[in-house]
């Protein structure tokens, strides 16, 4: 009965993803057509759907100099090795704790996960002043490393609750009989447990990195020479300047978008499988 | 046994009614004269005055604030009829500033009145449930409005009494007709006090139907009346007839006197007055979200918030024990939601129905509390695997420790001192912890500085040391200091969330369906918001609705700008459309959780169905729902906290003074309207985790119940 669909369903169902699918493209259409527009300065004062003359000459001056003389690659880079950092940071320390928290019944896991949680319940912007204080005093304030680390400890939690479901399904069976054939806790856990698990960490890796990537409030604090700039706050940049021009707003938004939109496609089966959040239900 | 019983239910009532009466006379004596009382003051002392001189006909044509049928004012009348004369007060449009000084001794007489009205509605809500009578005695704005000289006093006893006495009638089969009686003439009297309390006759009547046609009542033949419609009749004739017996100013050309009065508040409702106080719709729920702000020295108790808090708790109880009071408390909340007049004195039409439910909370909680599960069932915890597990959690606990646990303490730190902008140096340098240890250890006196203080430029701290102050700043958020940002944070986190999930499910299940063609391909679209960082999307959104200068506003011969104007001009509207940037954004998480829980349920269950003769919506309601809701609630919940935090959007979406307060709280704590008062900001930080961690235990518990498979 599943399997087939008659053309009045198929109707109703391609009806509806147009609309939803409508509902998506309209505001990105809106930005495409800004940056293939050009030279729009401000908003543009008409509406057009298709640019007069679509160009790419916005996409070449952005790609040159997209803040403050700085080239689009070089806010690339620093935006790879802050947001790359905060990543491999929070799936390094938080695979390990994961795991315990999935394998070890140690007293206070129950409210220390709860608690880990309670720590990620504010956005960065919202503990600004104690963390300008901090890294005053660890003198890390204006280095990307204070960032990366800023990052990292925000991400980190959200990292720790989906890894520890994704261990939690790994069979018990499986790791008793490796330890049965005399491999040690930290072999069990490289040979048979990570990399069953590993689909999982790299969703936890994309969602810290994203945390990271689009995080501009934070870096505005934290960053003081234009060097060390990256592609979000150089977009939220260039909203406030007064030679704000939507088209190149646009067009370093676009920029912005598309490495994670890549990165989706790529991990697009992985995402459907585990996205599976916090395995439901107490394993234990 | 009984007997004692029944003495510690007579004392509780008495004692309730007794802290209420103190409260109101209390509040008569320190509150200062407010708009209209001297409109209904001047007309009770006209009525008054008519009343000596036995002038039937003056009572019957006085114009004056015809408006508001005259029973309230007559009663005031009555009330100083027998005092000695005061100058009158003139007759002014009822939108002028309040009077300075008014008459005595008929403005003390007169405020009594208000406050023994109150105090009797406080015992008859208290004779059904002592806890309720004592929650509605301490609640701030009953007790404001029932120790002024306003018209809710009457019309909110008496709407009471109409439930009280139906509630009765319903109750016991013996001398139903006579209780029915009252409770008509309760109702007339309310409708000829105030209009709009008489919503409570629509509850009587809704629950008076439910019954009728309830399942339970199907022995009945199909197709005739229930009986009844004729005693809904006869209730509701005697009501009407009571309602012009009470309201002498229709004895004369009743119905055209009766239009006039009534269609005056739609126009009002439309007015330019109403218009600029810029209430949002949910207003009434921002009033009683807190205390009554403007007299912080009158009130010796400030729980309104945590009453409307236990209210929603113990609604289902509230429903299953007392149905009519909860049809009330939901007509009447609709009505106010709807009626764009949102003034504070109106929250009075649903007090009492909202105390009741905040007592059935406190039950409920309470009973919660005791028959908690225990923990036996569970493996036991061992400490030696505690040391197994350290190695692995060192490392991660030491960063967390440093970064995300020592800001939250500095946090909790800073919001029990003043430190802002101008004591940053000391504050950074150690200032914030010499004063709250020197504060906790009791070495220095707290400064006394009230919440409003950081708010207003002039008063703001201007001192370059960090000072301790205290629990104060907590304790005023607590108490409901800002209550339009906390009803805005949990609708906008709760109706953003709610679309956002509607609109991804029922995407997830569209493209689940075999057969559909481009599948893959929709769903590679769909996710295309997600993958867009959320203010790079809020800036999108922003490009497309801004007023004057966004893509649809300048589309030429079409009205798109004057909406969008309009749109964003009204907080409700407003609303919406951040809304729309929020799903936007937010569905494509929702709808990859629900795809990949949907994979996971298996096809055999869909065939069992099938031969048990399910259609399409029971196999949605009783197999795919169940089955799908636990799979995706942590998506959901993930989902939750993030909303409750949006603070890009916002940021995006500049929203600016005054409309900062219909933000999310981070954003708000965050916002340069604020002007770095570090302390604040801290203080709202610490109040939004714990609105933040009752929420998500709320949440986790509501739908556990729901989970019943363990699945996955």
């Amino acid at each position: 009965m599943r399997r087939q669909i008659s053309a009045w369903e198929q109707f109703l169902h391609q009806l509806g993803l147009v609309l939803v699918g409508l509902f998506v493209l309209l505001p990105i259409w809106g930005m495409v057509y800004l940056a293939f527009e050009g030279g729009t300065m401000g908003w543009p004062s008409t509406f057009r759907l298709w640019p007069e003359e679509p160009t790419l000459r916005i996409f070449q001056q952005v790609w040159a100099q997209a803040s403050q003389s700085m080239p689009f690659l070089a806010l690339l880079k620093n935006s790879l090795i802050v947001s790359g950092g905060a990543m491999f940071f929070s799936v390094i320390l938080g695979t390990s704790m994961a795991y315990a928290f999935a394998r070890y019944r140690f007293p206070g896991r129950k409210p220390g996960l709860l608690i880990l949680l309670v720590g990620a319940l504010l956005p960065p912007v919202a503990l600004m002043t104690p963390l300008y204080v901090l890294l005053t005093i660890l003198k890390l304030r204006t280095t990307m490393l204070g960032l990366t680390i800023v990052y990292t400890a925000f991400s980190m939690p959200f990292c720790v609750w989906n890894m520890r479901s994704a261990f939690q399904a790994v069979p018990k069976d499986l790791e008793e009989a490796a330890f049965l054939d005399g491999a040690g806790a930290l072999k069990t856990f490289w040979r048979i447990s990570l990399p069953i698990a590993l689909p999982s960490i790299a969703v936890a890796a994309l969602i810290a990195f994203l945390i990271g990537y689009s995080e501009f409030a934070m870096g505005w604090l934290f960053v003081d020479t234009s060097a060390n700039v990256t592609v979000a706050m150089a977009v939220s940049g260039a909203l406030g300047v007064s030679t704000f021009s939507g088209s190149l707003l646009s067009a370093l938004a676009i920029l912005m978008s598309l490495p994670v939109i890549a990165l989706f496609l790529i991990l697009q089966r992985y995402l459907l499988d585990r996205l599976l959040f916090l395995s439901v239900g107490d394993q234990t | 046994m009984k007997s004692f019983r029944v003495f510690v239910y007579v004392l509780c009532v008495l004692l309730a009614t007794f802290i209420a009466l103190n409260l109101r006379l209390r509040a008569v004596e320190l509150l200062p004269i407010d708009y209209d009382e001297d409109d209904y003051l001047g007309a009770a002392q006209r009525y008054a005055q008519a009343m000596r001189a036995g002038d039937l006909q003056a009572i019957i044509d006085y114009e004056f604030n015809y408006e508001h049928p005259p029973l309230t004012k007559l009663l005031y009348g009555l009330a100083i009829a027998g005092l000695p004369e005061a100058p009158l007060i003139p007759e002014r449009p009822s939108t002028d500033a309040p009077a300075s000084v008014l008459p005595e001794p008929h403005f003390d007489v007169a405020r009594k009145v208000s406050a023994a009205l109150g105090t009797l509605e406080v015992l008859a809500l208290a004779l059904l449930n002592p806890l309720a009578g004592l929650l509605l005695g301490i609640h701030t704005w009953q007790i404001k409005y029932t120790s002024q000289i306003m018209l809710e006093p009457l019309p909110a006893l008496t709407s009471l009494l109409v439930v009280l006495f139906y509630f009765r009638a319903r109750q016991s089969e013996k001398r139903a007709v006579l209780w029915l009686g009252l409770s008509a003439l309760m109702l007339g009297i309310t409708a000829a006090s105030k209009y709009t309390y008489a919503i409570v006759g629509v509850a009587v009547l809704a629950d008076w139907l439910w019954d009728a046609y309830s399942p339970r009542r199907a022995d009945q033949p199909k197709g005739s009346p229930p009986a009844a419609w004729g005693q809904i009749f006869f209730w509701g004739l005697f009501a009407i007839i009571i309602f012009f017996a009470f309201n002498p100013r229709l004895w004369a050309d009743p119905l055209e006197r009766l239009s006039q009065s009534v269609f005056y508040h739609g126009g009002y409702a439309q007015s330019e007055h109403v218009r600029r106080a810029g209430f949002p719709p949910w207003q009434q729920l921002v009033w009683l979200a807190g205390p009554v702000p403007w007299h912080p020295d009158v009130f010796r108790v400030t729980l309104d918030l945590y009453i409307l808090i236990f209210a929603s708790v113990g609604f289902k109880r509230f429903w299953q024990r007392y149905r009519v009071f909860a049809l009330w408390l939901l007509l009447a909340g609709i009505f106010l939601l709807l009626w764009p007049t949102k003034w504070p004195q109106y929250v009075l039409t649903l007090t009492a129905p909202l105390s009741l439910s905040a007592a059935m909370g406190v039950q409920t909680v309470l009973q919660n509390i005791r028959t908690r599960p225990r923990p036996a069932a569970r493996a036991p915890i061992l400490w030696r695997e505690l040391r197994r597990a350290w190695p692995w959690l060192l490392p991660g606990l030491v960063v967390l420790a440093l970064i995300a646990f020592y800001p939250m303490i500095f946090q909790a730190a800073m919001s029990l001192t003043d430190f802002n902008t101008i004591s940053i140096r000391d504050g950074i340098n150690g200032g914030v912890w010499r004063e709250v240890w020197r504060g906790i250890t009791g070495q220095t006196e707290p400064l006394v500085v009230d919440l409003w203080q950081y708010f207003d430029r002039f008063r703001r701290p201007t001192s370059t040391d960090v000072h301790y102050v205290g629990f104060s700043s907590l304790r005023s958020l607590f108490a409901g200091g800002i209550p339009d940002l906390l009803v805005f944070n949990i609708l906008w986190a709760v109706l953003s969330v709610f679309l956002q999930a509607a609109l991804g499910i029922a995407v997830a299940l569209m493209l689940n369906r075999e057969g559909v063609r481009g599948r893959g391909f929709w769903r590679t679209l769909f996710v295309l918001p997600w993958a867009i960082p959320e203010f790079v999307g809020a800036l999108i959104w922003l490009r497309l609705l801004e007023p004057g200068r966004g893509w649809l506003a300048v589309i030429e011969n079409a009205p798109f700008d004057v909406w969008l104007a309009t749109f964003w001009a009204a907080p409700g509207t407003r609303l919406l459309l951040l809304l729309l940037a929020a799903t936007w954004y937010g569905f494509p998480f929702i709808m990859l959780a629900a795809t990949a829980g949907l994979k996971l349920i298996s096809s055999d269950v869909y065939e069992a169905a099938a031969i048990d003769g399910a259609g399409r919506w029971q196999q949605f309601h009783f197999v795919t729902w169940p089955l799908l809701w636990p799979l995706v609630m942590p998506a959901v919940l993930i989902r939750l906290i993030f909303a409750f935090n949006q603070f890009y959007l916002f940021y995006t979406m500049r929203v600016d003074f005054p409309t900062v307060t219909h933000a999310t709280l981070s954003y708000y704590a965050f916002s340069p309207t604020f002007g770095g008062q570090f302390a604040v900001s801290a203080a709202i930080n610490i109040f939004t985790v714990v609105v933040l961690v009752v929420l998500i235990l709320w949440f986790n518990r509501r739908s556990r119940a729901v989970e019943g498979v363990t699945y996955a």
